[in-house]
């Protein structure tokens, strides 16, 4: 690198910034080597040191499955819809759920666990939530594994529409991050927030048709729960793999949902950005 | 003609002190309309208007508090400036603290990497220097082991090692060659001056005057957030010198720190042992008082106090906590004081700085905890105690003065 190029030069000008910030989805880009540095950080600590550790992503889901298999199907008889066997039922619910849920928990508290970099190094604060998202999907793809097993187990193929299994994945990372900015961000100002987030997100997965069919809803009060947004996102991913009829209109209302998150989040985050390291 | 790399232009940064407060809020503050402290501010930094040439090396040096840092967080965009504009030509780098984003669980080769990134390398240019790295940290043979199992020195190399072979621009650096042992320090330096002759911009903090001197033939002098001088080192250095010894107390109140916020300590005052004057100059062996300063938000029962004294490169010397003296204090919501008085220092003449902390679950956790603060120098003075202790510094001498007595040994 020469120290004479003054032409090419970059320029670089620091002032206080007023209101609402530009997202600059394009220095993000510049810094995706970093973005990946981290992911690969996340998953080499968590995958490396704990043999259990791995376990528990399969044997998280693995319990929960057999014990509301047992529940709701067993002792309340309730019976997934389009007769596919309960547990790959329940099994392909929690999967998009803790995909979700564990990507909205982590990359909320992520800038409060990274405070010792942002007070030390710049680099665009984006890249912090977004690198857990990320990481979260590693994770899913590992527990999809015992899905796949599942199903090969009690014989259940996928159709055509297994097609749109990416696109019911990519809308739960697009909401996982739009809600995940969102309290990310809110968390560094207000700390309570953090102390609530597991709660409700374990009050989300009753109230959403995750471990009992949505048929299991009286037909009235259905479109209620079809308003929640993971609704669309659970029913479109087990349409995909059960061979069920495709949810079209809760997949858009769930699509238009988490963009409109994403994006708002994304303002916010850098909207409260700058404060970030004067608070932490 | 001399081209600009760093323009600052009347740079400001405010931050709000909401009292004893924590910096941040709780939702219930929120929605109860709870407002953050009434209006209680403090500049670190006011009005200052800099420009660096390219290729110059500018020592920063002032007195704790006095805006150094923060001017250096603004120009690597950790913080925003409150008002005005820095405009900087030039890739920037910045070194506020060495092994940045370090992992204890990957290995040494994986943090080089891995800090690499963090500091701003690509893949392909920590590849390039990936051998050169390793030579100068010297841990070849520790390259698979984890760095958690590393011992400090190793860590420091290492981390210091990536650092060395950022090539920026401008390189911001903070305070970072007050680690390491002697030896690794004097190469380091080297490789600054290196970096600095190279064409680079350096803008380097230090409250190792020595070294700004060997490396910065600029220096400007920050006191209250303002420029209070700009020359050549020499000059700078000494007019900060001059002014030393005048010490009153060290504000604290935007001092990084780690707490919870319940406590906050506020200030630092060096004292004679009776209490009648400050001062940050202490004879060899003279008693002295010293006295922190708090805030509570909260009354706060069992509360102990605790210090120790670091030399310039990191290591405590002693600890003092109050309730290991049976001393624990109930403190009441608002202001207040505590003294320590150190009645027999055997410290070897050198500067020292402090490390602070109150806890209330004394020896489990810091309420409030600050480490790297204020300045106090030891000097050789009158009372040698009729022996004479040579006027050397800690890192030849040790950092204790212990009484012994020679003789001849008798044969039997």
């Amino acid at each position: 690198m020469s120290a004479e190029a003054p032409s090419h030069t970059p320029v670089l000008v620091i002032r206080p910034s007023l209101g609402w910030r530009a997202l600059d989805l394009r220095e993000v880009w510049t810094y995706r080597e970093l973005l990946g540095i981290f992911v690969w950080r996340d998953l080499k600590v968590r995958y490396r040191q704990t043999f259990l550790g791995a376990l528990w992503i399969v044997g998280q889901p693995l319990i929960s499955m057999i014990i509301f298999t047992l529940l709701f199907n067993r002792v309340a008889h309730f019976q997934a819809e389009g007769g596919a066997p309960y547990p790959v039922f329940v099994l392909s619910g929690l999967l998009v759920w803790n995909l979700v849920a564990n990507a909205i928990n982590r990359a909320g508290n992520s800038l409060i666990g990274s405070s010792f970099l942002i007070s030390k190094v710049y680099f665009p604060r984006l890249i912090i939530p977004l690198s857990n998202v990320v990481t979260e999907i590693v994770d899913f793809g590992v527990a999809a594994l015992l899905l796949v097993a599942l199903m090969v187990w009690y014989r259940t193929l996928p159709g055509i529409t297994i097609l749109l299994l990416p696109v019911a994945v990519l809308i739960a990372c697009l909401m996982a991050l739009g809600v995940g900015l969102w309290i990310a961000a809110l968390n560094v100002e207000y700390r309570d927030i953090r102390v609530a987030v597991p709660f409700i997100l374990q009050l989300g997965m009753y109230v959403t048709p995750i471990v009992y069919p949505l048929t299991a809803i009286p037909e009235r009060y259905r479109w209620l729960a079809v308003l929640n947004p993971m609704t669309g996102i659970a029913q479109t991913f087990r349409a995909s793999l059960l061979r069920l009829p495709v949810p079209t209109t809760a997949l858009a209302w769930s699509a238009t949902a988490a963009i409109v998150l994403l994006v708002s989040g994304g303002y916010y985050f850098r909207r409260m950005e700058r404060r970030f390291a004067d608070i932490l | 003609m001399p081209q600009p790399s760093i323009v600052i232009d009347k740079v400001s940064k405010r931050y709000r002190l909401g009292g004893f407060e924590r910096g941040y809020r709780t939702l219930r503050d929120a929605l109860t309309g709870k407002k953050k402290g009434e209006a209680n501010e403090l500049w670190a930094l006011r009005d200052v208007s800099l420009e660096v040439e390219r290729g110059e090396a500018l020592g920063l040096i002032g007195h704790n508090g006095a805006g150094k840092s923060t001017l250096l967080k603004i120009l690597s965009r950790i913080t925003e400036p409150s008002s005005g504009q820095a405009t900087l030509y030039g890739r920037v780098a910045s070194l506020l603290e060495v092994g940045t984003g370090f992992h204890p669980e990957l290995t040494g080769r994986e943090n080089i990497f891995l800090n690499g990134a963090i500091l701003g390398m690509t893949r392909a240019e920590i590849r390039r220097d990936f051998d050169a790295i390793v030579a100068f940290a010297e841990i070849d043979r520790f390259l698979d082991t984890p760095v958690k199992r590393y011992s400090s020195g190793m860590y420091v190399r290492l981390a210091f090692a990536v650092a060395a072979h950022l090539t920026p621009e401008i390189l911001l650096i903070d305070e970072v060659l007050s680690v390491g042992d002697a030896e690794f320090q004097r190469r380091c330096l080297g490789r600054m001056n290196e970096v600095a002759r190279s064409g680079r911009t350096v803008v380097f903090v230090s409250h190792n005057l020595a070294s700004i001197e060997s490396l910065c033939p600029r220096a400007v002098l920050l006191s209250r957030g303002e420029i209070a001088r700009s020359g050549p080192t020499r000059e700078v250095v000494a007019h900060y010198l001059s002014r030393r010894g005048k010490a009153a107390m060290v504000d604290l109140r935007a001092a990084d720190r780690d707490g919870e916020g319940r406590a906050r300590l506020t200030g630092i005052e060096v004292l004679s042992a009776d209490g009648a004057e400050a001062t940050d100059q202490l004879e060899f062996r003279q008693p002295f008082r010293v006295r922190l300063h708090y805030e509570v938000s909260e009354r706060m029962s069992g509360a102990s106090f605790g210090f120790g004294l670091l030399t310039s490169n990191g290591q405590r010397v002693f600890i003092s906590e109050s309730f290991e003296q049976e001393r624990t204090f109930d403190l009441e919501p608002g202001p207040g004081s505590v003294d320590c008085v150190i009645e027999t220092p055997n410290i070897v003449p050198a500067v020292y700085r402090f490390e602070l902390w109150i806890s209330d679950i004394p020896g489990v956790q810091a309420t409030d905890h600050l480490v790297s603060i204020g300045e106090i120098e030891v000097t050789p003075g009158e009372q040698t105690g009729g022996t004479g202790v040579a006027m050397l510094t800690s890192g030849v001498r040790g950092v204790v003065y212990v009484d012994t007595r020679w003789s001849e040994a008798r044969s039997s």
